[in-house]
C-alpha cells in the first residue's frame, strides 16, 4: 500500500514537476514542516516548529538569503503514509517557493522519501529507521540517529569504560531487538565479548532463572532495553542474587516511567551506582546551543511554551536544518535545490582555512568575506557520511535522585568509525 | 545441570503465585459458573493497597493480609452488585464474560486514573538470599511467597475434602439445582465462593507485586493468561488441577527459559498447554468443565 501510493505520488510529481520552481527576486522561501501535526504523533509537529521558527527568524534578520526571506509552513501528515503522500504533492504543487523540507518521520518516511526526493526537494527527516542508513535518495538528509546507531553508542561506552564481558538483555519487542545486531558487531569490532544474549519474554513475573544463566557467564556489564516492568523485575533479581554489575540503556532507559520502576526495584542508590542511559547527545552548552536558544525563547509569539523545546535534539536538529539548507544556497549562489543540495555537506566539513561558524548569520559574513566556513549546529560538530546521515554524538546519563546527569558521551567520529567497521 | 535444577526451584516460585490466583480464579467459576476475567485486574487493585499500606509504614505480611481483605470484600460486593444481576436476567456464559471484561476496562482505567500511568513498588525488603541445593538461591521474600501457597492450597483442600461447607460448594458446583433442593443454602455458599475466591485473588496480587517488584496498572491483567491457563490445564472448575496447572506452567516457562533460550519461556508453556488439552480436553482433573460450557 505504501509503495502504491508512492508510485502514485510519483505520477503526479512527474505531472507538477514543470509548475514548480523558486520566486522571482525578494518573494519568500518556503521550508516545509513535513510532520505529523495531528493523530497519535501530533506532538512532532510542535516540536519541529520549535526547531524551524527560531531558524528562519534568524535568517530573516541577517538578511535573508540572496534577498529573499524565509518561513516555515506546517505541512500535515497525520502520521500515516496514506494521508502523507497526498499532503506532500499538494505542497509539492501549490508551494512555488519550496526550498526544502524538515522531515519526513518515521510514520510517513516510507512512503513520501520518493516522492520529495523525485521533486527534488531536500530533506532533513527525522525518521530513525535503519532502511534509510544507506539510502540512494540524493536529497535526503538526516541529522538525527537511527535507530539502530544505539547499538554502537552503548558498546563503545562499555568499551570506555574498560568492560570487555557484556550480556545482552533486551526485550522481545520489535523495536528493542532492533538495537542489538549493531550491538553485537560493534562490541565484537571493539575486542568485547557477549557472554549472553537474552531476548526477554516481556512482564513475566520472575527471570530467576534467565538471571541465573547470565550471570553464569560472569559478564561485567549488561546492556539492556525492555519496557519498565520487565527490566525492573529482571535486575532486581540481579540484585537479589548479590551480583549487581553497571548496566547500560538505550534512551529508553531514560525515560521517567522506567526510572521509577527500575529504581522503586533496586533502590536509588544501586540505580545512581549502577545505571547509565545512552541518548543522542544534547548537550545544551556551547556558542551554537546558546545562539538557538535565545532565538528559540524570543519566538514565544509564534512557538508556543518555548523553553520545552530548548534542550530538545530534535528541535535542535530542525534548527541545524534549516541553517544549513540557507548557508548553502549562499555558497551556490543559488536557491534552486538541485543547484544548492551538493554544497550541504561540504558546509560542515573541517577543511583547512575553514572558518568554524555557530549561526547563519557568522557564516553569511564569512563567505561574503570569500571565506571557507565548518558550520557548527546546536547539536554539535556535524559529520554527515557518504549516506548523507550523521549519527550525531552520545551521550551517557545518570539518573541519581531522578535528576538527569551526564557523565560522559561517545563522539559521532567513533560511531562512524564503527558503522564503516560494521 | 544446575541451571535446570535452579530452573526447576525458580518455577516454584512462578508456580506459588500462580497456584493461588489460580485456584481462586477455578474454586470461584466452579461454584457460579461466571468466568471473571476482571480477576487479574482486582489482583493489580489489591496491590495498590499494599502499596497504600506498605507506604504508610504497614509490614508486608500485614499488607497480604489487607489485599485479601480488599480482594475479599471486592469481589463479593462485585458479584452482589453486578454479576448477580446479570445472571438473574439470564445472562449466559459469554454475555457474562463480555460483562467482566467490561470490569477489567473500569478497574484497570480506574487505577490509572487515580495513580497515573506510572510504576510502582511495595516498600519492603525481600530480605536475606539463601542458596538452596547450590544453585538456587532464594529471597525470604519469596521463601514467605511459597509458604503462602502452601498454606493456602493445604487450607483450601481441608476446606473442600473435610468441611461441610467444602462438600456444599462442591455440590453446588457440581448441580445448583440438586444442591438447592437438597437444602443447600446454595447463594450463601455463593457468597462465601465469591470471598474465599477474592481474598486468594488479594493474596496473589500482593504476591505478584512482591515479585515483579515494579507494578503498574496493567500487571495482573497481563498475568490473567497465565492464570487461566493454569485453571484450564488443570480442569476448569477444579481446584486441586488449578494447582497441578500451576505447576505444570511455572515449572515448563523457567525449564525452558533456563535450557532452550528465555524467548522460549511462554512458547514451551503454552505448548505444553495445547497438548495436555489435545489428550485430556476436559483438562488434567476435570470433571466438571464440560458441563461449564468451557469445552465443546
Amino acid at each position: 500500500m505504501k509503495r502504491l501510493t508512492a508510485v502514485l505520488g510519483l505520477l503526479v510529481i512527474a505531472f507538477l514537476a514543470g509548475c514548480g520552481g523558486q520566486g522571482g527576486k525578494g518573494s519568500t522561501l518556503v521550508v516545509g514542516a513535513f510532520n505529523p501535526f495531528s493523530g497519535g504523533d501530533a506532538s512532532f509537529g510542535p516540536e519541529m516548529m520549535g526547531g524551524c521558527i527560531p531558524a528562519v527568524n534568524l535568517v530573516n534578520q541577517a538578511g535573508g538569503v540572496l534577498g529573499h526571506k524565509m518561513t516555515c509552513q506546517a505541512v500535515d501528515t497525520r502520521g500515516d503514509p496514506a494521508d502523507a503522500v497526498p499532503a506532500a504533492t499538494k505542497m509539492i504543487a501549490t508551494t512555488t517557493n519550496l526550498v526544502g523540507v524538515l522531515g519526513p518521520s518515521a510514520d510517513e518516511a516510507q512512503a513520501t522519501v520518493p516522492v520529495l526526493n523525485s521533486a527534488q526537494i531536500p530533506m532533513f527527516a527525522d525518521t530513525g529507521e535503519a532502511a534509510f542508513d544507506h539510502s540512494k535518495y540524493q536529497y535526503f538528509y538526516r541529522l538525527t540517529p537511527a535507530d539502530d546507531v544505539k547499538g554502537y553508542a552503548l558498546a563503545q561506552w562499555a568499551y570506555q569504560k574498560g568492560w570487555r564481558r557484556a550480556a545482552a538483555v533486551f526485550g522481545n519487542d520489535v523495536g528493542a531487538q532492533s538495537d542489538v545486531p549493531t550491538l553485537l558487531k560493534a562490541f565484537k569490532e571493539l575486542g568485547g565479548t557477549i557472554v549472553s544474549n537474552q531476548s526477554l519474554a516481556l512482564d513475566q513475573s520472575s527471570y530467576r532463572t534467565e538471571v541465573t544463566a547470565m550471570l553464569a557467564k560472569h559478564p561485567q556489564v549488561i546492556f539492556t532495553e525492555a519496557d519498565p516492568q520487565t527490566d525492573a523485575t529482571y535486575l532486581s533479581e540481579v540484585k537479589q542474587l548479590g551480583q549487581m554489575m553497571p548496566v547500560i540503556g538505550t534512551e529508553t532507559t531514560l525515560q521517567s516511567s522506567w526510572l521509577k520502576a527500575v529504581s522503586g526495584a533496586i533502590g536509588p542508590a544501586a540505580m545512581t551506582k549502577y545505571v547509565v542511559g545512552m541518548q543522542p547527545l544534547a548537550p545544551a552548552t556551547g556558542t551554537s546551543w546558546k545562539i538557538f536558544d535565545k532565538a528559540l525563547l524570543a519566538a514565544k509569539k509564534s512557538v508556543s511554551n518555548p523553553s520545552q523545546w530548548a534542550t530538545d535534539p530534535y528541535s535542535m536538529t530542525y534548527y541545524d536544518g534549516v541553517n544549513l539548507m540557507a548557508l548553502a544556497m549562499l555558497k551556490a549562489n543559488s536557491t534552486k535545490p538541485a543547484d544548492y543540495a551538493p554544497q550541504i555537506v561540504g558546509l560542515t566539513q573541517a577543511k583547512p582555512g575553514a572558518v568554524v561558524v555557530h549561526s547563519f548569520a557568522q557564516g553569511k559574513h564569512e563567505m561574503a568575506a570569500g571565506k571557507q566556513i565548518q558550520y557548527v549546529g546546536a547539536i554539535g560538530t556535524i559529520i554527515f557520511d557518504r549516506w548523507h546521515n550523521a549519527s550525531g554524538a552520545y551521550e551517557a546519563v545518570s539518573s541519581p535522585n531522578g535528576q538527569t546527569k551526564i557523565i560522559g558521551s561517545v563522539s559521532s567520529a567513533q560511531i562512524n568509525k564503527l558503522k564503516a567497521g560494521a | 545441570m544446575s541451571l535446570f535444577v535452579a530452573s526447576l526451584g525458580f518455577g516454584l516460585v512462578t508456580a506459588s503465585i500462580l497456584a493461588v490466583a489460580a485456584v481462586g480464579f477455578t474454586l470461584q467459576f466452579g461454584v457460579t459458573n461466571i468466568l471473571n476475567l476482571a480477576f487479574g485486574d482486582i489482583m493489580t487493585a489489591a496491590a495498590f493497597m499494599g502499596y497504600i499500606a506498605t507506604s504508610n509504614g504497614a509490614s508486608i505480611w500485614l499488607a497480604l493480609a489487607i489485599g485479601g481483605a480488599f480482594g475479599a470484600v471486592f469481589s463479593v460486593l462485585l458479584n452482589r452488585l453486578l454479576y448477580t444481576p446479570f445472571a438473574r436476567r439470564g445472562t449466559r456464559l459469554f454475555g457474562m464474560i463480555i460483562v467482566t471484561i467490561a470490569v477489567s476496562l473500569i478497574i484497570q482505567n480506574g487505577i490509572q486514573a487515580i495513580w497515573g500511568p506510572s510504576f510502582f513498588s511495595l516498600k519492603f525488603s525481600p530480605g536475606h538470599s539463601y542458596h538452596v541445593l547450590g544453585s538456587m538461591v532464594f529471597t525470604t521474600a519469596q521463601f514467605g511467597i511459597m509458604g503462602i501457597a502452601v498454606v493456602a492450597m493445604v487450607g483450601v483442600y481441608g476446606l473442600l475434602r473435610y468441611t461441610k461447607l467444602g462438600k456444599a460448594m462442591r455440590a453446588t458446583a457440581s448441580d445448583p439445582a440438586l444442591a438447592r433442593s437438597c437444602g443447600i443454602a446454595t447463594d450463601r455458599v455463593i457468597d462465601v465462593a465469591w470471598i474465599l475466591s477474592g481474598a486468594l485473588c488479594g493474596i496473589a496480587g500482593i504476591a505478584l507485586a512482591m515479585n515483579v517488584t515494579s507494578f503498574t496498572s496493567t500487571t495482573g491483567g497481563t498475568f490473567l493468561i497465565a492464570i487461566v491457563a493454569a485453571a484450564v490445564l488443570g480442569g476448569v472448575g477444579q481446584a486441586y488441577g488449578a494447582m497441578l496447572g500451576a505447576l505444570t506452567i511455572g515449572i515448563s516457562s523457567e525449564v525452558a527459559a533456563g535450557l532452550i533460550a528465555p524467548s522460549w519461556k511462554q512458547v514451551v508453556a503454552f505448548a505444553v498447554l495445547v497438548a495436555v488439552l489435545l489428550i485430556r480436553p476436559q483438562g488434567i482433573l476435570s470433571e466438571v468443565a464440560e458441563e461449564k460450557e468451557v469445552v465443546a
